[in-house]
């Protein structure tokens, strides 16, 4: 595992595309968070001009809520694209260049292959979550200090959502890299199901708010962006009455989960069959 | 007996109605130059392929080293299939090192490897910026990574000018020196000729012939000849060792002998049987001459 591992790192190194993509998605990632704040408010500016009573400005940064607020925002579509084409670029890379035909020539198994490949999706998820949190934690911290007592217990089941959110759209990536095997093709077929066609079924099938269990929960792409469904925003939950999400269900990460199992599966089933 | 690398059984593979390869049979053994010889599209890279485990096989079966192949087998192997495979944003060393890894081999023999293959200055250099000359020598450079048992080549010198082609012949010479076994497939008559000793020769997944190089691909020579008494030399020359047929046209006598003839010896054989010729040519066939009407024998 830790030699594929060797192998893996050894094809991302020096290859500037990678390091130029994730660049870009931590800038993007970091942007959206801490723009958030300052557009909401943008937002109950231009309400207020028209209201006689105005709402008072929310504030998102505050433990406990900093983490929910934080993964939710880092679960927005717009964002997550960028591991997803990192991931596609990665795999049919290795198509494009025949790599792979030469990496089972040398002597690494089929299995061996997909196994390196999704255990560079497990390791980008694991250090790009843990990035995270230790962002959202510092956030949290310069607006809030340690003073609430569960502002950590809180914090885990959004990171682990959000963990999952990305592992699992990753590996659709690779599904789709792996399946197509032609970059360009790969990437715009994904974005155009992700950032298009998947919003188009919404429009379709949406229920009213807060009715969940429509056929667009069960959506891959969706049920990944859905598991940090709404920001913790304190005069969002005076105006609803209710707390619009607790925590991350785990019956909703059971869904994007089975969906990567059975990509998972097609891709080895797929390998064993194929001639390269 | 030499001790066997690889045994192949009656190895098919189809692509649609294509037959690919058909009941493909051979055995290499320890120590051989073994090539397959055959023109575009006669089975060779698809051969190849089937034993390095990139295709599967209709039928048929394989052994490397006398087991059934796996990835320890291939790791024992090394390999040039069709074009170099590298990645091209990376340098010729990372692209060696990853080859390494998999092989499971250390990384110490980079450095000479790549003196040999004429890159050492170059080792730092991204692949994508190589000439296509360069590529072809690291790819030859990458299969003889941790000196393999059996190196496979496939058409390696396609496409190269002659300095190429000398530099990539020297390394197969110096690999074969060493012992190791050697497996290459070529469209090239000459180069099978000039590298081999053994050779399966293949025709729309065919084997046609195989055996012996200086056997299969023997080359008959033919002398023509003529005297102003044509009866009087054809029956002189079939009493010469070696005869084997003769053809007359146009009063020139085309002679074809079993093994080869030499003019002078002809010529004062003839004259101690009272004949003079008027006319005394060696019409040696081409190789690549010969290799054709090989495959068109077999039509």
């Amino acid at each position: 595992m830790i030699k594929l591992l060797k192998i893996e790192f050894k094809k991302i190194r020096t290859y500037k595309v990678f390091w130029i993509l994730t660049g870009l998605y931590f800038v993007f990632l970091a942007a959206g968070i801490l723009l958030a704040e300052f557009m909401i408010n943008h937002i109950v500016n231009n309400v207020n001009s028209r209201m006689p009573i105005p709402f008072p400005h929310v504030a998102i940064y505050y433990f406990p809520d900093v983490w929910q607020n934080v993964a939710f925002f880092a679960s927005i579509r717009y964002v997550l694209i960028f591991p997803a084409i990192i991931m596609i670029i990665l795999i049919t890379n290795e198509f494009t260049y025949k790599t792979i035909r030469q990496n089972v020539i040398n002597g690494m198994s089929k299995t061996e292959f997909l196994a390196s490949k999704l255990l560079i999706i497990l390791l980008m998820a694991v250090i790009m979550s843990i990035v995270l949190a230790a962002g959202a934690f510092f956030i949290g911290l310069s607006h809030s200090g340690l003073s609430e007592v569960d502002f950590f217990i809180k914090g885990i089941p959004f990171m682990v959502g959000f963990f999952i959110s990305l592992l699992c759209y990753m590996v659709y990536a690779f599904f789709c890299g792996f399946i197509l095997r032609n970059t360009g093709l790969s990437i715009a077929i994904f974005t155009l199901y992700s950032l298009i066609i998947e919003p188009v079924i919404y429009f379709i099938f949406r229920a009213p708010f807060m009715f969940k269990n429509t056929i667009y929960t069960y959506l891959p792409v969706n049920s990944v962006i859905r598991l940090t469904e709404y920001p913790a925003i304190p005069m969002l939950k005076k105006i609803m009455g209710v707390n619009l999400q607790e925590h991350v269900s785990l019956t909703a990460c059971l869904i994007p989960i089975a969906y990567s199992a059975i990509m998972i599966v097609t891709v080895f089933l797929i390998m064993k069959r194929k001639d390269l | 007996m030499a001790e066997p690398i690889l045994n192949v059984e009656n190895l098919s593979k189809s692509f649609g109605k294509i037959k690919a390869v058909n009941q493909l049979s051979f055995e290499v053994t320890k120590g051989q130059v073994f090539g397959i010889l055959g023109p575009n599209g006669s089975g060779k890279t698809t051969t190849l392929s089937m034993l390095l485990d990139l295709i599967q096989p209709d039928s048929g079966s394989f052994q490397w080293f006398g087991q059934p192949p796996s990835k320890g087998s291939r790791k024992r192997i090394g390999s040039v299939i069709e074009s170099p495979n590298f990645f091209p944003y990376l340098d010729a060393v990372t692209n060696l090192k990853i080859v390494a890894d998999i092989k499971d081999k250390p990384y110490n023999d980079i450095a000479d490897i790549l003196q040999a293959a004429g890159l050492y200055e170059r080792r730092l250099s991204k692949f994508k910026t190589f000439s296509f000359g360069m590529r072809q020598r690291l790819a030859v450079a990458s299969a003889l990574l941790g000196n393999p048992e059996v190196l496979i080549l496939d058409e390696p010198t396609n496409g190269l000018d002659p300095q190429g082609i000398a530099q990539i012949r020297d390394i197969i010479a110096m690999v074969a020196s060493r012992g190791s076994t050697i497996l290459l497939a070529s469209h090239l008559l000459d180069e099978v000729q000039k590298i081999c000793n053994y050779v399966v020769v293949l025709r729309k997944g065919v084997m046609l012939f195989s055996g012996n190089v200086k056997e299969v691909l023997a080359v008959s020579d033919s002398i023509e000849l003529a005297a102003s008494d044509n009866q009087g030399l054809a029956t002189a020359i079939s009493e010469y060792p070696g005869f084997s047929s003769l053809t007359e046209s146009d009063g020139i006598i085309q002679v074809h002998f079993s093994q080869p003839a030499d003019t002078a010896a002809i010529n004062s054989f003839l004259s101690q049987k009272g004949i003079i010729l008027s006319h005394l040519a060696d019409k040696k066939r081409s190789l690549e001459q010969h290799f054709l009407e090989l495959l068109q024998d077999n039509k």
